[in-house]
């Protein structure tokens, strides 16, 4: 055997054999986790379709009711620290990896290794905006039908000759976009590390669902733009 | 029809001193059926006898004319000039030393390998030479059979970002000679013992399950079905086993 060629690998090596083994279920566990969590919140927010936000509404209440909120949020936060950590570990991250992969991925001119290349950036793109996203859904806590129309019809300041985007609206998007196309992806290569399916099957089938998850989401934005217009924030639903 | 062609090929020999690395451009003329393999003679022939490259049975069968071809790994030997623009470049394979040119030395990495992994059959049981061959069932020998068929071209390797920044990654052809010898049931070795080969960082667990391996393979071994077996069985092994006191030398 030559895997312990130096001292350190061979203490590493027996401080616990399995160590490597659990770290890999580690990154494939959360991930199957987050997945579920991404796909089911987004279901949940779909919900808006329904009489107006009425259901939306009870829903959130159920989460506060069942100590779902109170258990779920600190516990999904949980599982994505041990996601980043367990899949960051993957990334290319000295100045010479980047390197090589980048020079890499450009002559191999290979889908799935640039669609790596994208959960990559997704991954910290996320980072950023859901660390935003529950700061700002924590901060303005119970969500309310309302209050999440009026957050995404929202304008922002206006610039120069009265021009202005809606910010939070173009957030949701890059969010929506971003967390998808990581959760699908990252879905597929867990799936072609484990190999239960065939693999280009499978890539149809999660971009699939991936695509009707994006239709309810930005589906879902479209709908609060008009409750917006039909509700004054904090007014009664019917 | 024939064509142009322009090659352009990396040249640098790390023996010369002062030699710099440099892409050099050969032009040449195409005909029906010329492949990669026949072009680079053809230049070393007629144009320039220093341009270095391997190549030994030119039938997909030794794996030594494997080369980034455009960018992507592929044998010299299999790959016909028309399927590629009327320019084109050719790279040595990264990950394996340069010898020179478009020739590596993947000989003392899959050496390395063989010993890394111990490919070989391990049993206890005494050889008879007047015995009847064990029998195995046809299942089995074509499950073993396709892993078998890898020549160790090395273009998995090459096309393999992990194996490119880790030097330890054992690679898909690493992990598919493995999964070989699970499957093959002279082989006496115990999960234990697989474990401690491949149920690391450096084997089973280090893939990240890019497939370029699986896409670019010439022999289209297949490669991920190979990894996620070894996976499996190693996540397997390493759930059930009892390793406390494991030895690992």
């Amino acid at each position: 055997m030559e895997l312990a060629k130096n001292l350190q690998k061979t203490l590493n090596q027996k401080a616990n054999p399995k160590t490597d083994l659990y770290v890999d279920l580690a990154e494939s566990v959360t991930g199957i986790i987050l997945v579920g969590f991404l796909w089911m919140h987004m279901l949940f927010v779909g919900t808006i379709y329904i009489n107006n936000g009425v259901l939306f509404n009870s829903l959130s209440e159920g989460l506060d009711k069942y100590y779902l909120a109170q258990i779920g949020i600190p516990a999904t936060v949980l599982v994505i620290l041990i996601h980043i950590f367990m899949a960051g570990r993957r990334a290319p991250m000295r100045l010479r990896d980047l390197r090589i992969a980048w020079r890499l991925t450009k002559s191999l001119k290979h889908t799935d290794t640039w669609i790596w290349v994208g959960q990559v950036i997704t991954a910290l793109i996320i980072g950023i905006m859901a660390s935003m996203h529950l700061w700002e859904i924590m901060t303005t806590w119970p969500i309310e039908a309302t209050k999440s129309a009026h957050r995404v019809a929202l304008d922002g300041i206006a610039f120069m000759g009265g021009f202005s985007i809606k910010y939070y609206l173009w957030f949701y998007v890059a969010l929506l976009l971003a967390g998808e196309y990581h959760a699908g992806f990252g879905l597929y290569r867990i799936f072609v590390k484990w190999g239960w399916f065939e693999r280009h099957k499978m890539g149809y089938v999660l971009k699939g669902i991936t695509l009707i998850i994006l239709f309810i989401g930005f589906g879902a934005l479209y709908m609060f733009i008009r409750l917006a217009e039909m509700v004054p924030l904090g007014g009664a639903l019917h | 029809m024939s064509r142009n062609i322009t090659l352009s090929i990396f040249r640098y020999n790390p023996n010369i001193p002062g030699d710099t690395p440099r892409m050099q451009d050969y032009k040449l003329e195409e005909y029906s059926g010329m492949t990669l393999f026949v072009a680079l003679n053809e230049i070393r022939e007629k144009q320039d006898p220093t341009l270095m490259f391997d190549f030994v049975c030119r039938a997909a069968i030794c794996g030594s004319c494997a080369m980034l071809i455009n960018g992507r790994p592929g044998l010299a030997c299999k790959t016909l000039t028309k399927n590629l623009p009327s320019r084109f470049t050719l790279m040595p394979l990264p990950v394996f030393k340069l010898i020179g040119d478009l020739s590596v030395d993947t000989g003392t990495w899959f050496r390395n390998l063989q010993v890394r992994t111990e490919s070989w059959i391990h049993t206890n049981k005494k050889f008879d030479p007047n015995a009847l061959e064990v029998r195995m069932s046809n299942e089995t020998a074509e499950a073993i059979y396709e892993p078998e068929r890898c020549i160790e071209c090395g273009c998995c390797v090459a096309t393999c970002i992990t194996a490119n920044i880790r030097e330890d990654f054992i690679g898909a052809t690493g992990i598919n000679r493995v999964s070989r010898f699970l499957i093959d049931p002279r082989d006496e070795r115990t999960d234990r013992e697989y474990f401690e080969v491949v149920g690391n960082e450096d084997g089973a667990f280090g893939c990240v399950g890019l497939m370029a391996c699986d896409d670019y393979c010439p022999m289209e071994v297949p490669l991920q079905k190979q990894l996620a077996l070894v996976r499996r069985k190693m996540a397997a092994a390493g759930l059930k086993l009892d390793l406390k006191g494991m030895k690992i030398s």
